[in-house]
């Protein structure tokens, strides 16, 4: 299953970026949570973890992955179903299955999984030009892990999916149209959602983004903090474990959501730049292995994964940087998190997976 | 067919793809410029309000420096006492943990818990829940570890001698600034430079690390006062107000070479450890705040103009055979005996309202108002007391006769007996007059600075003070102050009674008894005031009969303590032994040649064991060992009985017992001077 020309063909340069930005997270978390402790452990346990399904993900070849597509699909949603009736709580929320040493999180899994049977469906190199009944059932597939995560509640989590059923369904050439249609329908639900669908703490979090000043100590806090971390690190940063905003507690959960800020804290622009650099490098690399791909299984399944990457990234340095409203989205491949790592790790196995195999048949 | 959709495909692709990644590199470019702007335009702006709320100042309260007296005995300390203090956003239920810092600090009541239960509901970032705890106390609140609740440290002022110079030292409130007496007036001082630290603090608000700045600690004052001969002065002013039921009354003990004042006693007196339970009129410093008529006391001042002026020599006769006088039309003035025609000597030993009328109206106003200020009334005297009062002189050129006869007795003229003791000290020591300072020294750093003595000015010639001194001995040998009697001793003296005023008149049943004086008299070391408001007792209400025996007591303690030599009938020089200081007054005492001494032994050997009865417990001890002996002490106050009995054979090695009591006893008031007077 696994030729060994095939060894030749994986893209080093995008393993190499992807590990970089794995210890520059790792060394962050040790800054930020004040030198060697159980959470830097446990992160160093899910990049080896990740670094295995990885591997794994990336030996097996796609498409014999995307035949059983439905299956894997479908544990998950029990695996989601299960958590949501018997997971552990933690700060309000079912999310995690206790493994003892380790809590799994499914709705993390949930993400690859979704690009894989997206790519399988709207892929399927038979099909031609996608269809408005195609588009609705991708949309029914998306749907059903979304509300059950929303459900826990992990709202961000949730929306990571949408990215991920949004690109594939893009790039298999949903009709623009559709796509005005989808915005203008977008922009009239909001008044609506912002008066009927949205809990008070969601409303509060979306004001306090447009005016933080207005409650600097409540919700508005951790925006201005986010800034304040950012702002006083410089130029050429304040050193590393010299970041005092983190570890001061001024910015809640550091080593989590605001990894970036905390780099940004203690490595200074300079710092900030190198690690910009690596995610847009991985990006492109990781589009360049779409175009590269042999069918369009490959390329969807790229892009699906890609996507949910993207969006997270995306948003975490945006709001790292004050300038979105403060989600529990964390950064991929930086911030703790040991079943958002091996789901990261797994899903880049998924894109090297296809680029290595663009030659054969 | 199969072909043509895979081509398709590829094209939408490529441009689909297009698109997104101008959108990620449009992205790209702002966050790039967002984070530019933070990091690099505005960075300072950040770094500043980092800053700001992770580094807080706090000030640190510099350590108050002591008070001590003359002698380097400890008058007031200042230790670290805990405050408990509660973060109240931290704390979850207001209630429950106002009820378990109630618990926790015990003597909480009802009241208190409520009050501190909205104390926190109320504050946001900071407030106390006790100030100044005891270690008990702050023990039992850290160990219930709740959240939100902290401790800092303040500086919580001791005195260790309770109400000894209460007046004097005054007390501290609970910011560490001096609110009353000496710790007010020298704040600046005692209170030091205030530190600074930098505390580094997360957002919780604990403390992550901190940088000082160490506060300068205060100086340290060293009083004039003497801790003994002020306890002494307490001790007999209370005893004598006590017994003449008396209202309150004050005693000055002052060097009258110097101005330094040895002892300052007022009674009623205050803890200043528990300033806020006193009630305020006990609070009042008498001896610089209160004013009173001197009455008769005031006759040295007539005297002394009378003289300097030539007006009047000693010898001169004066008739004063009626016993009244008659001030224009309607007014009477009264002596208390008839007393013929007498020389102003005697005007003066006898107390004659009639002849110091007299010599005040030869004087006339003008004369009489010019010694009056020179004497220093009407005048503050000094800079250690802020709140003292000037007192209450009349403009001399607006006298009417009437008011120049009140004047030459001491009344219509309002003084304090500070005044009146820094007046007195410059008959004593030969007609300067000094200024009166109850400190001694500053002490900063190891650094001892001398306040110097200062004279404000020349009030009479050492002629006219030789001679009054000698009239005032003789007030005490034969005239109204025979009580001030000290045997051994030369005393001059002058006692005064003066009628209060009570509500707009002269009191018929209130006076001011008081006697002023100085021993021994022709080598003056201390000059005494002692005013007794309103006696009511057996004794009366004369100064001679109330204030001297008061006198009396403490100018003989004050001998004894500074083992001054007996100046009538002088002991051989082997008597005092300079290098022992020269200061026990139990080598004074020891041969017991002075007459009438102790009635017990009269003629004890100088070898047996010495009279230890009106010795504080540590003099005692001193002299018992120093004969080879141990002590036992029972009770606490001064020696009132001792075993072996005085004069008995020294054994050493032995223990010998001895019995204090607080007060003086009527047996060791009669047995130390009793004698004398009948």
């Amino acid at each position: 299953m696994f030729e060994r020309r095939l060894y030749h063909h994986i893209d080093f340069g995008l393993l190499a970026a992807i590990l970089a930005l794995c210890a520059i997270g790792l060394s962050q978390i040790y800054s930020a949570t004040g030198g060697w402790t159980a959470i830097v452990e446990t992160q160093i346990v899910g990049i080896l973890l990740g670094t295995v399904a990885l591997v794994v993900c990336l030996s097996i070849d796609y498409r014999t992955l995307a035949d059983k597509s439905h299956w894997i699909y479908g544990a998950v949603v029990v695996l989601l179903i299960y958590v949501l009736l018997f997971g552990a709580v933690r700060g309000g929320s079912r999310r995690w299955i206790d493994l003892g040493a380790f809590n799994l999180q499914p709705s993390e899994f949930a993400k690859a999984t979704l690009a894989l049977v997206l790519a399988k469906f709207l892929g399927d190199s038979r099909r031609g030009v996608v269809s408005n009944v195609d588009l609705v059932i991708a949309g029914a597939v998306t749907a059903i892990p979304l509300f059950i995560i929303a459900k826990q509640p992990d709202l961000g989590t949730a929306a990571t999916l949408i990215p991920v059923a949004f690109a594939v369904a893009f790039v298999a050439g949903m009709p623009m149209r559709l796509l005005g249609i989808l915005a203008v329908v977008a922009v009239l639900a909001a008044p609506i959602a912002w008066r009927f669908a949205l809990q008070d703490y969601q409303k509060e979090r979306i004001s306090t983004f447009l005016d933080p000043a207005q409650d600097a100590r409540g919700a508005g806090y951790q925006q201005i903090q986010a800034r304040i971390t950012v702002g006083s690190g410089g130029p050429w940063g304040k050193g590393f474990t010299e970041g005092t905003q983190g570890q001061l507690r001024f910015l809640p959960v550091a080593h989590n959501d605001f990894i970036f800020s905390v780099l940004a804290e203690e490595q200074g622009f300079a710092g900030v730049i190198v690690a910009l650099g690596l995610y847009f490098f991985i990006i492109m690399r990781a589009i360049q292995a779409a175009q590269l791909a042999k069918d369009r299984l490959g390329a969807y399944l790229v892009l699906g994964v890609l996507a949910s990457f993207t969006f997270q990234v995306i948003y975490n340095i945006t709001m790292s940087a004050g300038l979105a409203p403060v989600k529990g989205l964390t950064l991929p491949l930086m911030s703790y998190g040991g079943s958002s790592m091996i789901a990261t790790l797994a899903g880049f196995g998924l894109i090297l997976n296809v680029r290595m195999r663009r030659f054969t048949n | 067919m199969a072909e043509k959709p895979a081509h398709n495909w590829r094209n939408t692709l490529k441009r689909r793809l297009l698109v997104s990644v101008l959108l990620l590199g449009g992205w790209a470019v702002s966050i790039e410029a967002r984070l530019a702007y933070l990091q690099v335009v505005r960075h300072s702006h950040y770094t500043e309000r980092a800053e700001n709320q992770q580094v807080r100042t706090i000030e640190t309260a510099a350590e108050r420096g002591d008070i001590l007296d003359r002698n380097g005995n400890v008058l007031a300390y200042s230790v670290e006492v805990d405050s408990i203090y509660v973060v109240p956003t931290e704390v979850g239920d207001p209630d429950a943990a106002a009820a378990a810092l109630c618990r926790a600090l015990k003597d909480c009541e009802a009241r208190d818990r409520s009050t501190l239960a909205e104390r926190i509901r109320r504050g946001r970032s900071f407030a106390y829940v006790r100030r100044q705890v005891s270690t008990e106390q702050a023990e039992r609140v850290a160990a219930l570890k709740l959240e939100g609740v902290g401790f800092v440290k303040e500086n919580r002022r001791f005195y260790p001698n309770k109400e000894l110079g209460a007046h004097l030292l005054g007390y501290v409130g609970i910011d560490n600034a001096g609110l009353s007496g000496l710790e007010a007036t020298y704040d600046s001082l005692i209170r030091g430079h205030s530190g600074t630290m930098l505390v580094q603090t997360d957002a919780r608000r604990l403390v992550f690390s901190r940088l000082e700045r160490p506060p300068t600690s205060g100086a340290t004052l060293e009083l004039t006062m003497d801790q003994t001969l002020q306890h002494i002065a307490e001790r007999e002013l209370r005893v004598g107000v006590e017994e003449n039921r008396a209202t309150g009354g004050t005693a000055v003990v002052m060097d009258p070479l110097t101005g330094e004042i040895l002892a300052l006693a007022n009674w009623p007196s205050f803890n200043p450890n528990t300033y806020r339970e006193a009630r305020p009129e006990t609070k009042r410093n008498r001896g610089v705040q209160d004013l009173y008529e001197p009455g008769s006391t005031f006759k040295i001042v007539t005297a002394s103009a009378a003289f300097e002026e030539h007006v009047v020599a000693p010898d001169d006769l004066i008739d004063v055979s009626a016993g009244r006088i008659k001030i224009g039309k309607t007014r009477v003035i009264n002596d208390d005996h008839r007393y013929g025609v007498i020389s102003f000597t005697d005007v003066i030993v006898k107390s004659s309202n009639v002849g110091a009328i007299k010599a005040g109206f030869k004087l006339g106003p003008l004369k009489l108002g010019e010694y009056v200020s020179k004497f220093g009334f009407g005048r503050r005297t000094s800079p250690d007391f802020p709140g003292e009062s000037s007192g209450i002189v009349w403009d001399p050129a607006k006298l009417t006769d009437s008011a120049l006869a009140s004047l030459s007795m001491g009344y219509q003229v309002a003084v304090t007996p500070l005044q009146m003791a820094v007046a007195v000290s410059s008959i004593a020591n030969g007609g300067s007059l000094p200024e009166p300072r109850i400190v001694r020294a500053v002490i900063q750093d190891d650094k001892r600075t001398p306040v110097p003595h200062k004279v404000v000015r020349n009030t009479v010639t050492a002629n006219t003070a030789a001679v009054l001194t000698e009239i005032m001995e003789q007030v005490v040998e034969r005239g109204t102050g025979t009580r001030a009697k000290i045997p051994g001793f030369t005393v001059a003296g002058k006692t005064g009674t003066a009628q209060k005023v009570v509500s707009g008149r002269y009191s018929r049943s209130d006076y001011n008894a008081s006697f002023v004086g100085f021993v021994p008299s022709r080598k003056p070391q201390f000059a005494i005031v002692v005013v007794v408001d309103s006696p009511h007792g057996k004794n009366g209400y004369y100064g001679g009969t109330v204030a001297a025996p008061i006198f009396q007591r403490i100018a003989d303690a004050a001998l004894r303590l500074r083992g001054v030599t007996p100046s009538v009938n002088p002991q051989p020089p082997i008597i005092v032994d300079p290098r022992d200081g020269g200061n026990r007054p139990l080598q004074v005492r020891g041969p017991a040649e002075l007459p009438g001494r102790n009635e017990s032994s009269p003629q004890a050997p100088v070898k047996g064991v010495p009279d230890l009865r009106g010795l504080s417990a540590r003099g005692a001890m001193q002299a018992i060992a120093r004969i080879g002996m141990k002590a036992r002490i029972r009770g606490a106050g001064v020696v009132v009985d001792q075993q072996p009995a005085p004069g008995s054979t020294i054994e050493p090695g032995t223990t010998a017992t001895l019995t204090l009591e607080r007060r003086i006893t009527a047996n060791t008031e009669s047995s130390s001077s009793g004698g004398t007077q009948q």
